[in-house]
């Protein structure tokens, strides 16, 4: 064969991939057993029956305890973060061992502690909010671990000029950090911060630890009781679906901030 | 405003607000009842169970359904209030720690009675004999523990059975897996990851009458095994006697055999399910 030129070589070995991947998925869809998979994963009586439950109970508590959790990560999350950049020692000490401490523990076990470590500790006193409660410290306690190293560093990517500026026009540290630096910071730090409220409903599955009563299910444990009661995979198929329907506009979400962030820059 | 006052209001609100959280954080007074039964809340008989775990509880219908939920209904009757079902995982119920921590008033988990159990929870009085059994599909050659070396055996978190596969295993030379739930180790079994799964027989029962020809009960191992309610240790004295109360009623006026009949079948003539 004669020497191809570059781009003619080129054009072959893309147009070659172009038809194995065609033929890989045809292969594929053919030799699939669609009755079988339709069986296993499309029931479509059981998807039925899983309405309206699974939105009006299992995906609300779901977001319910994402939103709780992720709240109260937040609030924890920035004031660990400007302890960490505090003047006095001691603060950032507690803030840097809370951080270490929580970015080591997995989520359940947190969990665990919040909904056994606790009451059996103090066992007079109750968690406020019930099982919600519960699950918005668990969490929210592992969360704001995270956030605090993420809306840290967006505290300190703001430009040291901002802060010189502000202290320059006779504001006080804590009065410019309020005004000035916080607000850009929060800017700088949306995109990874939704990231987080992404991770967070996927470890609301950790919920069912605690105890779930018909009112407090979420959907993971929705799906997984109704695949015990039919042997089937298909309501899992569907609470997968639900969880979609939450990350993936929270995803788009991101794209769109993430690029309005750099054209306002 | 000088910094000092506005120090001082910043302090202040702190303190404020740190009173009034921990204040709220503060326990609400258990409820109780005229006959002297407490309650974690008002009109209602909380309850923790496992599911799944049939014919003793398993959801059907989107309701919880089965032979402790219609046995702990008679309770609930007697003291006039409802079941408030909490499902939770096993580990917590029969370590006591659910009802320790308040989760529940009463834990109804086909829970069999034992004396590592007795020490963290008032069990009421056994309420049904069972004992533990080796189901495998039908058709399989094992008949007995010893015939299953090498291979893997099956059996649930935190259960008895858990508790004597694990004592039998060095001995018979089997391989022990554990499942978190009933409906996990069934799966198991199903798929071939295991070859014989041990749980408590009236649960294989059910299962091989909701899976016709499939498994068989290969082996039973007389362990004894009597479940009770389980209730808070040294916490609800009148729970227990109120539960105690109405289960011998419930034997005495039949209502026991009914339930019985309705979630296992006909009881046998000699035995005495007390």
């Amino acid at each position: 064969m004669a020497k191809l030129k570059r781009r003619q070589r080129q054009r072959l070995i893309r147009w070659t991939q172009y038809v194995i991947f065609v033929l890989v998925v045809g292969l594929v869809a053919y030799a699939a057993d669609w009755d079988t998979l339709r069986e296993s994963f499309f029931r479509t009586d059981l998807i039925r029956e899983m309405f309206p439950e699974v939105i009006t109970v299992a995906l609300r508590n779901t977001v319910v305890f994402t939103v709780l959790a992720f709240i109260f990560g937040l609030v924890l999350g920035t004031m660990l973060a400007l302890m960490r950049l505090s003047q006095v020692a001691p603060y950032r000490w507690v803030a840097t061992g809370y951080i270490e401490l929580f970015r080591g523990l997995p989520a359940l076990l947190v969990l665990f502690m919040v909904g056994y470590g606790i009451p059996n500790a103090f066992p007079n006193r109750e968690i406020p909010g019930g099982v919600y409660g519960q699950v918005a410290l668990g969490l929210g306690l592992t969360a704001a671990a995270y956030m605090a190293e993420t809306i840290r560093a967006g505290i300190q990517a703001v430009p040291k000029g901002q802060l010189e500026a502000a202290r320059t026009l006779g504001m006080s540290h804590s009065a410019a950090m309020r005004k000035i630096v916080i607000p850009q910071a929060f800017r700088i730090v949306i995109p990874p911060l939704t990231n987080e409220i992404i991770l967070l409903t996927k470890d609301s599955s950790l919920a069912f630890v605690l105890g779930v009563t018909a009112g407090s299910i979420e959907l993971t444990k929705f799906g997984g009781d109704l695949l015990n009661t039919h042997v089937n995979a298909t309501p899992m198929v569907v609470a997968g679906a639900c969880y979609l329907i939450i990350t993936l506009p929270l995803s788009q979400l991101v794209r769109r901030l993430e690029l309005r962030y750099n054209k306002a820059r | 405003m000088t910094q000092r006052t506005k120090l001082h209001r910043a302090a202040l609100v702190l303190a404020a607000t740190a009173l009034a959280v921990s204040a709220g954080c503060a326990k609400e007074d258990a409820v109780t009842t005229e006959s002297g039964v407490k309650l974690i809340k008002k009109d209602k008989l909380t309850v923790c169970t496992h599911l799944p775990y049939a014919p003793f509880q398993f959801k059907e219908g989107g309701k919880v359904v089965g032979f402790d939920v219609d046995v702990l209904d008679l309770v609930a009757k007697k003291l006039k209030i409802e079941q408030d079902i909490v499902d939770t995982p096993f580990e917590g119920i029969k370590s006591g720690q659910d009802l320790k921590t308040g989760k529940c008033d009463i834990a109804a988990a086909a829970m069999s009675i034992t004396p590592e159990r007795q020490k963290v929870i008032d069990f009421s009085e056994p309420y049904f004999n069972a004992t533990q059994a080796m189901l495998v599909k039908a058709g399989a050659p094992y008949k007995t523990l010893a015939d299953l070396k090498g291979k893997k055996v099956g059996a649930q978190a935190s259960t008895t059975g858990l508790d004597y596969a694990n004592k039998e295993a060095a001995a018979n030379g089997y391989q022990v897996v554990d499942f978190k739930d009933l409906a996990a180790q069934q799966q198991a079994l199903a798929t071939g990851q295991i070859e014989a799964a041990i749980n408590d027989l009236p649960v294989w029962a059910d299962f091989i009458k909701k899976n016709t020809g499939k498994y068989a009960v290969a082996a039973e191992f007389d362990t004894g095994d009597q479940y009770g309610f389980g209730i808070k240790k040294d916490g609800n004295p009148e729970l227990v006697k109120t539960v105690n109360e109405v289960l011998d009623t419930a034997r005495q006026d039949g209502t026991y055999d009914a339930i019985y009949e309705k979630w296992i079948g006909k009881k046998p003539e000699s035995k005495d399910n007390k």
